[in-house]
């Protein structure tokens, strides 16, 4: 035996000594653990994540004393009686639901037809020019977006200097409700796209073929085929963008100009303004809580769509 | 039709009779599948005018016109069940509502999948897929069926069976079909008529049984059966009756129908297909056979119901020649180096002009 292995190459024996060295110290009855050890980082970052949630369900409970600045040792509900009774809060809260949801509806009918063309144009040159301009966007933070905004919108803006010339009298385009809804719907048409491009790929081309085939005008090719199949990349990139802009703060922060709070510049004013944290944490905890019934109730209606990851889709 | 600077089918004018099934053979890349698509609309003609029931259709969209497809890929609904596929045509149509519940049987019963229209398509076998695919090409009862290799996927055994069922279908309604394969054997089958097209190009145009005893071109002789080719110089010519020479060996054979008439000294190339080769270990087990060489086997493949010899022939130039053996009772068998008897009749020599 011995002398037949001297006829290995010598890599061959780093080999077989490297794996008696890995049986050594993780012997091949442990194997089965090997994927749970890959998963252990991911979950250590959702546990910090989960005790920071716990550290702010407590926080939530504790009410501030306007004389000394801290925090009371006793828990009580009052955060939660202001939070849902004040209508300052009530306003916020409508305000960002009800943006997130225009915000979702106008930037899947946007996404939806430059997707479409993305995965279905046969020019390759101009499939990298919309991939890039989907990108670009990307490379330029959310603020200097926003800041972008504010020049190209403001009162002394391009917008504005161009209808000036035509003779409109300048008009206020920034720090209202629709300045942040449009901030928002550019902010998060990437994403949308992003979301159904695949999802439209998988939509074989031959199908919308055979409708035609079959006797569907364009139109209703789209109504009873496409929209149909590509119902999983819908939901799954409503589900994203309606979070991201229910959450969202840069957009509402700097084209709302102070006006048009969403619950995240809420939440920051209670932190970082009127230092009360217990009132933050409250509002922190009540996001997450819309949030979390918002994607419950999509699913349940239409399904995970994409975000199932195959797992059950229809 | 002309992409970029690539012309995927040019010289392709035919026309096809009411209720004949036709089918398009030809290797990957011959341009077929265009032709079918530029029947059905997808495509538009850059010259030429395609016309269906005497009316030209070049300016008709797909969903105008009334054809029936059957997609490689089958292309059904994933998102529908086996009646939901079959009735989307007659919905796109704006058929009747209280009709097309009854059509949608009716054709469903045709292709022998009665009771299974409740079933979602992943439920269905690939047989069974196929079949709910042709119901919806054909439940409009549209002017033409289009056939674009729906078979191509399916193992032989099935593939077999549904050329068969295609058949019966299409002589139960009568509907005209064009068939497009790479499958010489499916055209030979289903078809009333085939056209072999290569490079674009109609390369002929007949009833199966004349495609295949008398091909007009070496292509269609290559591309249909096994052929054997035999490069030759002819010496005389009597009506299509060629007399040529192939290394100082004389052989007698039939002018091919598209071939013009031979020069003397033209060059030609001689086909004759495998199984028209008779195989014997004597020269007086070949009987009256006209043409007769000697050869020395270089292999034998057994296919089970026939054996495949590669025989090497010396007078011919080295040509190597394959011949089948359908002998199953004789138990007769060759083995390489073996000295072997080849024989063939001379009017089952093509003679092609180069």
């Amino acid at each position: 035996m011995r002398t037949y292995r001297v006829a290995y190459p010598l890599t061959w024996r780093a080999m077989d000594v490297l794996e008696a060295f890995v049986a050594f110290v993780w012997p091949p009855s442990f194997r089965a653990a090997v994927p749970y050890l890959f998963l252990l980082p991911a979950l250590i970052l959702v546990g910090l994540l989960v005790l920071g949630l716990i550290q702010i369900a407590d926080t939530s409970m504790r009410v501030l004393d306007r004389d000394t600045f801290l925090l009371s040792d006793a828990y009580s509900l009052d955060n939660y009686r202001r939070a849902l009774t004040e209508p300052f809060f009530a306003t916020i809260a409508g305000r960002s639901i009800i943006g997130s949801l225009i915000v979702t509806v106008i930037t899947l009918v946007f996404a939806f037809p430059y997707a479409y063309l993305m995965v279905r144009t046969s020019s390759s040159a101009l499939r990298k020019f919309l991939l890039v301009a989907l990108f670009l966007p990307f490379f330029i933070g959310q603020v200097v977006r926003a800041y972008g905004w504010l020049i190209i919108l403001g009162n002394q803006g391009i917008v504005n200097d161009i209808l000036g010339h035509a003779g409109i009298p300048t008009l206020r385009l920034l720090y209202n409700y629709p300045a942040v809804l449009f901030g928002l719907v550019q902010y998060m048409l990437p994403f949308a796209v992003l979301m159904l491009a695949p999802a439209l790929t998988a939509i074989p081309e031959e199908l919308e073929a055979a409708a035609g085939s079959l006797g569907a005008s364009w139109l209703k090719t789209f109504r009873h085929v496409v929209l149909p199949l590509a119902r999983p990349g819908l939901v799954g990139a409503g589900l994203v963008v309606m979070t991201l802009s229910l959450t969202d703060f840069a957009i509402p922060a700097m084209l709302g100009g102070g006006s048009q709070d969403f619950i995240a510049n809420a939440i920051y004013d209670q932190f970082f303004r009127t230092s009360d944290q217990g009132l933050g944490a409250t509002l922190s905890l009540l996001l997450v809580a819309v949030g979390s019934l918002l994607v419950g109730v999509v699913f349940t209606a239409f399904g995970a769509g994409t975000l199932a990851m195959g797992g059950r889709r229809k | 039709m002309t992409f970029g600077d690539f012309q995927a089918v040019k010289d392709t004018s035919f026309d096809l009779p009411k209720g004949k099934f036709l089918t398009i053979l030809g290797p990957s890349g011959s341009g077929k599948t265009t032709l079918l698509r530029l029947i059905a609309g997808f495509e538009k003609p850059t010259v030429g005018e395609i016309f269906i029931n005497g009316q030209p259709v070049n300016a008709v969209p797909p969903y105008k016109r009334a054809i029936g497809m059957v997609f490689q890929k089958l292309a059904l609904f994933p998102h529908m069940t086996a009646a939901e596929n079959v009735a989307f045509p007659l919905k796109m149509r704006r058929h009747d509502a209280r009709n097309i519940g009854k059509q949608v049987e009716r054709y469903l019963e045709l292709v022998k999948l009665g009771g299974y229209g409740t079933r979602r398509i992943h439920e269905l076998s690939g047989g069974q897929q196929q079949r709910v695919a042709i119901a919806r090409a054909l439940v409009f009862e549209p002017d033409l069926l289009l056939l674009d290799e729906p078979l191509a996927a399916l193992d032989v055994k099935l593939r077999e069976e549904m050329q068969l069922e295609f058949r019966r279908i299409q002589k139960e309604l009568g509907v005209t079909t064009i068939n497009v394969t790479h499958d010489q054997r499916e055209a030979l089958v289903v078809s009333d008529e085939i056209i072999i097209m290569n490079d674009g190009a109609i390369q002929q145009k007949a009833q199966p049984v004349r495609a295949y005893r008398a091909p007009e071109n070496p292509f269609v002789a290559h591309f249909i059966g096994v052929t054997n080719f035999i490069e030759a110089v002819a010496v005389s010519a009597n009506g299509s009756t060629v007399t040529l020479t192939c290394k100082g060996r004389e052989l007698v054979g039939v002018l091919a129908a598209g071939s013009a008439g031979l020069a003397q000294a033209a060059r030609c190339t001689c086909a004759i297909r495998a199984e028209q080769v008779r195989i014997a270990p004597s020269q007086d087990r070949l009987g009256k056979l006209e043409t007769q060489v000697r050869g020395q086997v270089n292999d034998a493949i057994f296919e089970g119901e026939r054996i495949v010899y590669e025989i090497k022939v010396a007078e011919l130039g080295d040509v190597l020649m394959k011949v089948f053996d359908h002998d199953p009772v004789g138990h007769l068998q060759f083995g390489p180096g073996d000295i072997v008897h080849l024989g063939w009749n001379a009017k089952d020599l093509h003679v092609f002009a180069k």
